[in-house]
């Protein structure tokens, strides 16, 4: 299995946020979900990706090469949709296609066109009159036609409503029947990655807390709710982060299995949706998660 | 490159349909101007009003996910530059000669070393600011013009009278060739410069 | 006192140039969240804006706590606590600056409230609003909004832009807001999963329509999705349906009378409950929404 994106060690510094000593690979072939609150380091991590920024230290590796010499043949191969609009407001689509279009190798008219009848956006136009989710509709069109192997999305879907979500999403999964593509996106609505993606990437305060395939974070993560007199030290310890309250306590549990083992019927033992892990880790004593 | 040159006039398309009538506007109702000033404006209106698109952060992040180097974005920017001003420039003189304006060699050639200087000047300024602060540099910039303007005529009429007599004792050609000559290495340190101040940027 | 209701919209009619709303009848229920649903376009703004009077109808009646804007106006907007889905305080002010302008506006102004939520919320007192993520810009708004002791608030997209983990935090206080009975909450959202948390009604608007105003227990009851054979489907059976996509494998279906679904195809398909979302995807290409 190939990694389309690697970094090794990569530390970034701000004023008031850090990246520190961050590691993570992106698997080829599949759609990763990059999830984090706000400020946590998901568009810095993105930028990073994007060569918008440069590392401070540590290495950023795409298609297995660096951005130093192979500028152009990475940018060539990868997609992106960005959360705010970054085209020219004042232009029309057919203008922004005149700009962008020569600018790929493998640009596609006919596939760029395919989408913007699918997404009924108007080629004349201009983008500042667009809605938010025609602004969004109107980047994805240009990240899907010339052929990327690698797509990067931040919040791609912030802003739509659920029936164009799910048919955006639809249009996403058609894209990797191939198996060749790879996607790697970022969103608040943890909703569409439950549908969707293969990977999960969770990100806290600048540092990975785990970069898993979904069953595998489905399977270890649990909420396991009980009566408090079965809380000692020994068994917080498989605990995340413990709420409690006077009917008993809820807490999340990164090791399933274990409290089954050990636990087993004298607590209720619930699947965890990542919005519960986000929500239990934010305020977790633990960081090694 | 081509593409990022060429994108410069799809984004002002509508810039464009004023230029001509600006010029026009100018030969007619400007005839107390020089030429020279004339062409000035000609050289320095299409390069800067695209670089006033460009400052948007949003831009530039678009230009730089695009498969472009940062060093192609500033060599598209200096080469637009000069593109661009020897066409308009070039369309200003036609303009000129249709309406029987009278003009020199001389007034076209300090044309466009001043519009040269000026870029060479502006570029690596625009680059350094932080986006969305360039209207109120250019303000503070034309605030100091008005402020200093005074003072620079009386030091220029006390010392350009040995000046003028210093420069009419060299040759034409040798003030024409040591202008290029300062003008080039102006311009070169400018794109240098520029580039050393892109390639650092965060977006 | 029976149930009153906080909003009421009779026969109203706004045409704007691009979109039209045509005699809206709309009723919002005192003590309770509604939560307003629909496409992007659908009409959910231009509503609010109606309820707020930034927009006035064509045609029709707009009141508000049982008054009118004409003569009212004050004493409306003195109750109601407003978020919008784009920031509109003054970009360069910082939150205290803002509150010293916004909070002699309102005879309940409660400081110590407000100083309450932006401590809660952690938003900085001496930063400029333009500094702010998205997500905190939102949580300003919300600090405001829940800080004169309104009785009705109104949110465009109070959530969109905030993360999990602060979206749920924000339904707690929401639903703590609530517990007196007294509040009512109005409000519009893309994701459906917040409301299945919160809301007590939900308003579905299609094309500046509304399709329904449901209470939520109702919509869980009588909606759901249907699989099974297309055997099953005939001119009588395909009439039980809102919708039904066909595909090699058989047939998947939103229905609105569950009850008959069981009772006609009994075993024979298979009933999963339907989410908000999947209602909303199915009622979007219905060759008959309305009836």
């Amino acid at each position: 299995m190939e990694n389309i994106v690697e970094f090794k060690n990569v530390t970034k510094r701000f004023k008031d946020f850090s990246l520190e000593n961050f590691n993570l690979q992106i698997k080829q072939g599949y759609v990763t979900g990059f999830v984090g609150a706000n400020g946590a380091g998901k568009s810095t991590t993105m930028k990073l990706m994007m060569n918008l920024l440069q590392a401070d230290e540590g290495e950023v590796k795409i298609f297995g090469m660096d951005y130093a010499g192979n500028e152009k043949e990475i940018k060539e191969r990868m997609g992106f949709v960005y959360d705010s609009n970054v085209f020219y407001e004042s232009l029309n689509l057919k203008d922004i296609r005149r700009i962008v279009a020569p600018a790929y190798k493998n640009w596609n008219d006919k596939t760029f066109y395919n989408y913007i009848k699918i997404f009924e956006l108007p080629l004349n136009k201009a983008i500042k009159t667009f809605s938010k989710g025609m602004q969004m509709k109107a980047s994805m069109a240009m990240a899907l036609s010339h052929d990327a192997e690698f797509i990067m999305m931040d919040e791609p879907t912030a802003g739509l409503d659920p029936v164009f979500r799910r048919e955006l999403l639809d249009i996403l999964q058609e894209l990797m029947e191939d198996g060749k593509r790879t996607l790697f996106f970022s969103t608040h609505i943890t909703s569409d990655l439950e549908r969707i993606a293969d990977y999960i990437t969770f990100i806290q305060k600048g540092r990975l807390l785990f970069n898993d395939s979904k069953e595998d974070v489905q399977d270890r993560y649990a909420l396991v709710k009980g009566s408090t007199d079965i809380l000692n030290r020994e068994t917080e310890e498989l605990f995340i982060k413990v709420e409690r309250s006077s009917y008993g306590f809820q807490a999340l549990t990164n090791d399933a299995r274990e409290i089954k083992a050990l636990l087993g019927d004298r607590v209720m033992i619930e699947e965890a949706t990542l919005e519960d892990i986000m929500f239990y880790a934010k305020g977790a004593k633990k960081q090694h998660v | 490159m081509i593409n990022l040159i060429r994108r410069d006039l799809i984004i002002q398309k509508f810039q464009l349909y004023v230029f001509i009538p600006c010029i026009l506007f100018f030969i007619f109702f400007g005839s107390h101007l020089s030429a020279f000033f004339i062409f000035v404006f000609a050289g320095f209106f299409i390069p800067i009003n695209a670089y006033s698109y460009d400052e948007k952060a949003e831009t530039n992040i678009l230009l730089n996910s695009l498969p472009y180097t940062r060093t192609q974005i500033i060599a598209s920017r200096y080469i637009g530059a000069i593109f661009y001003m020897t066409v308009s420039i070039g369309i200003a003189v036609l303009l000129f000669y249709v309406f029987n304006r009278p003009f020199t060699w001389a007034d076209i050639a300090i044309g466009v070393g001043i519009t040269l200087t000026m870029f060479a000047f502006a570029f690596p300024l625009f680059y350094l600011l932080k986006p969305g602060h360039i209207g109120t540099a250019v303000t503070i910039g034309f605030i100091l013009l008005v402020i200093l303007m005074g003072p620079v005529i009386t030091f220029f009429e006390e010392y350009l009278t040995p000046a003028v007599n210093f420069l009419s004792s060299v040759s034409t050609s040798l003030l024409y060739l040591s202008s290029v000559g300062v003008i080039t290495v102006l311009y070169a340190a400018s794109w240098l410069i520029s580039q050393v101040i892109y390639q650092r940027k965060a977006f | 006192m029976g149930m009153e209701n906080v909003i009421e919209l009779r026969g109203v009619s706004k045409a704007l140039k691009a979109f039209t709303i045509d005699n809206m009848n709309l009723q919002i229920k005192q003590g309770y969240v509604t939560g307003f649903i629909g496409a992007n376009g659908a009409g959910k703004s231009t509503t609010m804006k109606l309820i707020m009077n930034l927009l006035q109808p064509d045609k029709g009646k707009v009141s508000v706590f049982g008054l009118d804007y004409a003569n009212h106006e004050k004493t409306i907007k003195d109750r109601i606590g407003f978020v919008y889905d784009s920031n509109i305080f003054y970009e360069s002010l910082n939150l205290k600056d803002i509150s010293r302008i916004v909070a002699p506006a309102y005879k309940h102004w409660d400081d110590k409230q407000f100083k309450f939520y932006v401590k809660q919320f952690e938003l900085p007192l001496n930063k400029a609003i333009k500094k702010f993520s998205k997500g905190m810009q939102m949580k300003a708004s919300i600090a405001i909004a829940l800080s004169h002791d309104a009785e009705l608030i109104i949110m465009d997209e109070p959530t969109a832009g905030l993360d999990p983990t602060s979206r749920r935090e924000l339904l707690d206080i929401f639903q703590e807001v609530m517990v007196d009975g007294k509040r009512t909450i109005l409000f519009s959202t893309h994701i459906t999963s917040d409301l299945e948390r919160i809301a007590d009604y939900i308003v579905l608007i299609d094309e500046g329509q509304i399709l329904f105003d449901k209470p939520v227990y109702e919509l869980q009851e009588q909606y759901a999705i249907v699989k099974g054979s297309t055997e099953l489907l005939d001119a009588d059976t395909e009439a039980y349906f809102i919708k039904i996509e066909r595909s090699p494998n058989g047939f998947q279906a939103l229905t609105k009378d569950v009850a008959k679904v069981k009772e006609v195809f009994g075993e024979h398909a298979v009933i999963e409950e339907a989410s908000l979302e999947e209602i909303m995807f199915y009622m979007k290409g219905a060759d008959h929404p309305y009836d």
